[in-house]
Parts: C-alpha cells; structure tokens; sequence
C-alpha cells in the first residue's frame, strides 16, 4: 500500500561564509513513506534546518537531490508541501481565517471559497471560536494551531515542521503533539517532524532519525515499534526507555566528539 | 480627563491669559509682541491675502510631498530590503541627514530661481531623509522569518515583499511620512520667508520688515495649525495601522 | 571591524559623489556657471580657508553654535532627568516637550527676530531652542529606561542614592543620552545658520547666502562643502562616542 513520497539522495550542502566553506550536510540519503511520521533529533547546529530548507525548495542543494513524488524539487512546493517553523509567523494584522487563507489569496483563489475552507481547518485544530481573533489576541499554543491550519490550507500531502513545538511550555508541548497526532490520523498527511525533544521524537513518530555534526549526516534509524494510537502510558514503558537512551547516548557522543 | 492632562490645559489656559496680560499692561512692546486683538485686526485687514499665499503655499507643499512621499518610500524600501548593503546605505544616509539641508537652499535658487520650484525642491531635500531612512530601518528590521514563511507558502519575491514586509514595516513607514511631512511644510514657509515673491512665508518676513507684528503672527499661527492639522492626521494613521502592534506587546 | 567597513562605505560614497560631479562638469553636461567642477570647488576652497574675514565668519558660526550647545545640552540633560525621575511633574510636561519636538522650531524665527532683535543673542536662543527639547525628551526617556533591578541590585549592595546616581544611572543612560545630544547639536547648527541666512551681518549662513544670491556658485559650493564636511564629521564624532559608550555599557 505505501509508495515513497519524500526521497533524499546523496544530499550536501556548503554554506560559502568568510572563513571558507562550511559543510552543513553531507550525503545525507532517506525515504519516507506516504502517511508516515518521521522525528529528526540531533545535536543543534547539526543542519537539521537546513535539511528542512533544502526539503522546502527554498535553498538548493549543493549535490545530490529532493525529490517529492519522483520529482526534484527546485522551488517551494505549496501545493504539496505544507511548511511550520518555530515561530508561527502569522501575520498580525490579519484575523486567524485571513492567516490561514493567505496562501490561498497568495494564488487568486475565490474569496468565499478560501474563507469556507480557512474555517473548516479552524475547526479541525480546535479554534473553531477564534476565527475573528488576531494573533495578539490568541495564546502561543493557539498561535501555532493557526499556523498548522495555514499548513494543510493548500491540502498538501506533506507537512514540514521545523521544531513547531520549541517555544510552547511543557504542558502546551504536549496536548498539542496530541493535537497534531489527532489531525495527522483525520488528514493522512506525510509528517516530517524536527524537534530537540527525545520524548515528543519517539512518542509522535513511526521513525527517528537521528543526526551528526560537522558534517550533518544521519547516524541512525530507530524504528519505533510501539501501536498506535499512542498512550501517556507507554512514555513509561521499556522500549520508550530504551530508545530515549539510545538516542540520548548518541547524540552525547556526537556533542563530545 | 486625567489629572496631569487637566493641569497641562490649566497650563496652557495660564499662557494665553499671560499674552493678555503682558500686551494690556504694555510690559512688552507691541512691536515685540501684539496684543490677541492684533491678529484679528490682521485678519480683518489682509484675510484674502493671507488665503491667497496660504492658498499657494499648499500648492507648493503638496507638489513636495507628492515627490518626496514616494522618493523616500521607494529608496527606502529598495535599501532596506538589499540585505548585504542596507546597514551602509543607512550609515550614509544618516549622514547625509546631519548636513543642515537649509545650506542647500542658495543653490535651489541659483539654480531654479525665487520662485516655487525652488521651495518645492527645498521641500523634498527636507522632507527625504526621514521618510527613506524610517522605511529603510521599518524593511531592514522586518524578521527575516516571515520572508523564509512567505516563500515557503509559494509567494513570489514581489508578493512576499508587497504584501509581507511593506506591511510590517508600515507603522515605521508612517512615522517617517509624519517627520518628514512636518520637515516639508516648515521648509517650504521658512525658504519663502528667506526669498520669495509670494506664499505665506513671505507674508511672515515682509510684515516683520514692516513690523507688522499682527500679521508676523497671524501668517506663524497659520502655518502651525497646518503642520498640527496634518501631523494629528498622520499620526491617527500611524495608531490605526499599529494598534495590532501595541497589543502584541502588551502579551 | 564592522564599524570600519561602515565607515569606509561612507567614504566610498562621497568619493563617488566627487567623481559624479567632476565627470558632470567635465563631460560639460551642465552649464558650468550652474555646477563649477568639484576640483574648481576644491580650489576655491582652499583659498578661502586662507582668508582673514571667512574665517572670522566660521569662527562667529562655531561660537554661536558652541555657546548654544553648552547651554542647550546641561539644562536639557537636567530638566529631562528630573521628569524622568519625579514622575508626577514628568507626567505633566512630557507629553507638552514630546509635542514642541514635533513642531518644527524654525517657524518661530521671526518671534525672536522681533523679541530679542538680530544680533548674536538671537542666533544663540535659536540654536537653544533647536537642541534643547530633543535632548530633553531622550534623556527622560534613557532615564525611564534604566531598568529598576539595576536600582534594585546596586541597593540590597548597601549602595548609597549619591553612588546609584553615578554608577548606576548615569552608565545606564549614557548611551541615549549621548543620541540626544548629536541630535540636539545637529539641530543647533540647522537653527544658528538658518538664522543667519535670514539676517544678520555675519557668519557662515550669510556667507552662503549672499553667494548664492550673487550667483557666485563657485563661492557657494566650496561653502557647502565645508559645512557639509564639518556636520557630518561632528555627527561621526558624536556617533563613535555614543557607539563606545553603548558597549561601555554592555560590558
Ligand atoms: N546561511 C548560512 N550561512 C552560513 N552558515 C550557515 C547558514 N545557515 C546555517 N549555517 C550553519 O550551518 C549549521 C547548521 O545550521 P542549522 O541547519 O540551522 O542547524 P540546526 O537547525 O540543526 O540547529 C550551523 O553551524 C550554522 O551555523
Ligand atoms: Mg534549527
């Protein structure tokens, strides 16, 4: 049943900075199924958003490729990849629907049909009450629900997040990993998730990838052999354990070296 | 109303009744200082006349505003988006800002004459650097992440720059307009009152070679409520187009 | 380094400037007489640097110019820590000194031609009144912006009121005080030549604009270019200094 949406071949990139070239990414090569959850984790600095640039289209790769469907991607996507980042960006002076719908407006789509849309994924990320609200009037959690809404607005099959979830306090971290399995589970979208949290990585994701520094390369796969739907309780059990430490292990290795 | 801005009308009652009292006691010359009476005298003598120059001295400032508006904005926005030179582009600028323009004024009017090509060109040098480098700074201060957000979700360079970062930067663009609009219409009284053969600057300096004094401050108090007028205007603006700011701070 | 490469910048653009105009002139696409090459400029400027009388005009300019500011820069830098610090009085005559900095001073010319004649004296009261209320407002503003677990810290130390005004307010100010100040001079300078220009028997500022009404454009624009060269140079002067005590600050 699964095919191959993301695929990364042979990956580098050079940032040229004063000191000379600097190499972010190096050969970097992985596939991600359609519908899968896919956790990078690494060391920071390690170029994990770069990867995400490079994987949006909005820089170019210095060897290797992205392909998406079979296709390399040589610019941003939006119709097929949706894209968050740490900051939600929304734009203050519009409402959370004009926020959601500006993608929308962004390629002359109709104004009511954009508005009719922009409130159904309101509901869907449970901000259903808050369509009129500006960003200032809206909490950090809820900000970033808007920008998940804004994501999936031009039904993409791909969401891209980039640490979405850094900035939120510890409880609001949770509920809205919770949130995002609920809608990935409703939408059967491709997630492909950076965080530096080992928790949230293992708990939300079929898979974690795990990344090196200086060159970013992948060190590691770990498969995450827990059913789904995931419990609070299984953050306890052993395997949870288990694969936290290894990946902890990893990554300490990775810092010290 | 708030107790300190009671005590600030108390204040400014307290200065107009001090004008009434120093002109009636005669403890200043009437020369020096005319009596409330004589402005209205002025009025009543030279009303058309004062609407006359008033009349083309708005010209004059519109004609600046409508170069100097979109010079200062263009420039402005084109250095501060060029990431690698707008922090020199600003330092030259600001430079450029401190060299009195006033200077500059002799040169207009060898070169363009005493009449008002040579306040409007006065006018726009004024007005310029304020605008360009408010929009300058509002552009190059914008959160680079916004234009990484932009591109993602498909927008073109222009459409990002259009309808993302002038956006942001507008609150900073229209403070800039309200200095630099103030700048252009004082500019263009002051250089018709250094030479001129018309305007309400040069109604100023000839009644105060003739010490009429009515008339020296009836033509001032003209041409301050037009730059209180347009400077109230535009900052009514600056607080519209802000307010989503000063909430987001209060969070 | 980063300060160097601005600099070197700014250099770079009025070395440009220079070629610009000479290749002007040279290429003769403008009237000569309008726009005499930079290096005939250059020339002229020399020469008059030798001469008696225009540097007797420059120092009157800079006197009147230095006495403004050494009035204008002590008494704004204390009226405005006072409204910083006593709240009720700040809260009353803030907004009343925020509201004169919006209005451009060089309209009130003629009220001091006429209160206090034309003469020294006037360009000196001009010059205060151009500097003095930005200073003012800066300064209550870096007073407000002393953060109050400074205050907090420098008292459970056991510091003293006399030693947390000296080593705490005044280091933490400093460097938007010091803005206050260049923007005051810069205003200063744009207020005393202004007044010159518009009457007097010397100075710079009549220099210029006998020049310029004599269409002497050489005189003129070797004039220009003095004064030019000497506000920014002030400007970058008083900019190194606020810039060193911004990091003295961070430190
Ligand atoms: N535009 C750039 N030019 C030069 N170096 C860069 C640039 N962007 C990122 N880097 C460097 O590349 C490395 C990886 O950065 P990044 O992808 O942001 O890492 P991460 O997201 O894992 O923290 C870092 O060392 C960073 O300093
Ligand atoms: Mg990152």
């Amino acid at each position: 049943m699964s095919s191959e949406v993301i695929r990364v071949e042979n990956l580098s990139k050079m940032y040229s900075t004063r000191e000379g070239d600097f190499h972010a990414l190096d050969k970097l090569s992985f596939a991600i199924e359609e519908g899968g959850f896919v956790s990078i984790v690494g060391p920071s600095g390690c170029g994990k958003s770069t990867l995400l640039q490079l994987l949006t289209g909005l820089l170019e790769p210095t060897s290797g490729q992205v392909l998406i469907d079979g296709i390399e991607v040589r610019k941003p996507l939006p119709e097929k990849t949706g894209v968050m980042f740490q900051d939600a960006t929304l734009l203050p002076w519009l409402t959370a629907e004009e926020n959601v719908a500006f993608p929308l407006s962004l390629c002359g789509k109709d104004k009511k049909e954009s508005q009719l849309r922009a409130r159904d994924l309101l509901k869907l990320v449970g901000l259903g009450d808050f369509i009129n609200h500006r960003p200032a009037e809206l909490s950090g959690g809820m900000r970033q629900r808007v920008a998940i809404a804004r994501g999936l607005v031009r039904d993409p099959r791909i969401l891209l997040m980039d640490e979405p979830f850094a900035a939120l306090d510890e409880q609001t971290r949770f509920k809205m990993g919770e949130e995002l399995l609920w809608i990935w589970q409703e939408t059967r979208k491709t997630i492909l998730f950076i965080t530096h949290g080992l928790t949230e990585a293992i708990y939300l994701s079929d898979t974690v990838l795990v990344m090196g520094t200086k060159p970013g390369r992948i060190i590691e796969v770990i498969p995450v052999d827990l059913p789904r739907p995931r419990t609070f309780e299984m953050i306890g059990s052993e395997f949870f354990g288990k694969a936290r430490n290894r990946i902890w292990t990893l990554i300490q290795e990775e810092t010290e070296a | 109303m708030s107790k300190p801005s009671l005590i600030r009308y108390a204040i400014l009652l307290a200065l107009i009744a001090l004008w009434f009292l120093v002109t009636a006691m005669e403890w200043v010359k009437p020369i020096q200082l005319p009596p409330p009476a004589g402005l209205w005298a002025a009025w009543q003598a030279d009303g058309s006349r004062f609407l006359d120059a008033f009349a083309l001295t708005a010209a004059e400032i519109a004609v600046a505003i409508l170069i100097a508006w979109p010079l200062g904005i263009g420039i402005g926005a084109v250095f501060g988006s060029l990431r690698a030179v707008s922090e020199a582009a600003s330092a030259i600028l600001g430079s450029l800002f401190a060299v009195p323009a006033i200077i500059l004024y002799p040169l207009f009017i060898a070169w363009v004459g005493m009449g008002p090509e040579s306040k409007v060109l006065f006018g726009v040098i004024a007005g310029f650097f304020p605008i360009a480098l408010n929009t300058l700074s509002g552009v190059r201060q914008v959160d680079q992440s916004y234009v990484t957000m932009g591109r993602a979700m498909g927008a073109s360079r222009l459409q990002v720059f259009y309808r993302v970062v002038l956006r942001l930067a507008l609150p900073s663009v229209i403070s800039g307009l309200r200095i630099g609009t103030a700048l252009i219409m004082i500019s263009v009284v002051v250089s018709e009152m250094l030479a001129s053969f018309g305007g309400l600057g040069y109604m100023i300096a000839y009644h105060r070679t003739m010490f009429d004094t009515g008339h020296v401050y009836l033509g001032i108090l003209m041409a301050l409520l037009t730059v209180l007028t347009v400077n109230w205007l535009l900052s009514m603006l600056e607080s519209h187009f802000s307010k989503w700011q000063e909430r987001g701070a209060e969070l | 380094m980063r300060l160097s490469v601005l600099l070197g910048a700014q250099a770079g653009f009025f070395v440009l400037l220079a070629i610009v105009w000479e290749s002007i002139s040279r290429l003769e696409l403008v009237d000569p007489r309008l726009l005499p090459s930079f290096l005939t400029v250059l020339g002229v400027l020399g020469d008059l640097l030798t001469q008696r009388d225009f540097l007797m005009d420059l120092g009157i300019t800079g006197l009147e110019v230095g006495v403004a500011f050494i009035i204008a820069a002590p008494l704004g830098v204390s009226i405005g820590f006072l409204l910083g610090e006593k709240l009720f009085l700040g809260q009353i005559l803030s907004p009343m000194f925020h509201f004169m900095l919006s209005v451009p001073q060089s309209i009130f010319l003629p009220i001091f031609m006429l209160l206090l004649g034309i003469g020294f004296l006037e360009k000196v009261v001009f010059g205060v009144t151009h500097a003095i209320f930005v200073i003012i407002v800066t300064t209550t503003a870096a007073v407000r912006s002393v953060p109050r677990d400074y205050v907090t810290v420098a008292r459970t130390f056991g510091a003293t009121p006399r030693q947390i005004y000296l080593r705490v307010y005044l280091p933490a100010m400093l460097p938007v005080v010091m803005t206050g100040l260049r923007l005051g001079m810069i205003f200063n300078i744009i207020g005393v030549l202004l007044a010159e220009m518009d009457a007097s028997r010397a100075g710079i500022g009549r220099r210029l604009f006998s020049w310029g009404e004599g269409f002497q454009l050489d005189l003129l624009l070797a004039g220009i270019l003095l004064v030019s060269a000497l506000t920014i140079i002030i400007n970058e002067v008083m900019r190194y200094c606020e810039h060193r005590a911004a990091r003295g600050h961070v430190a």
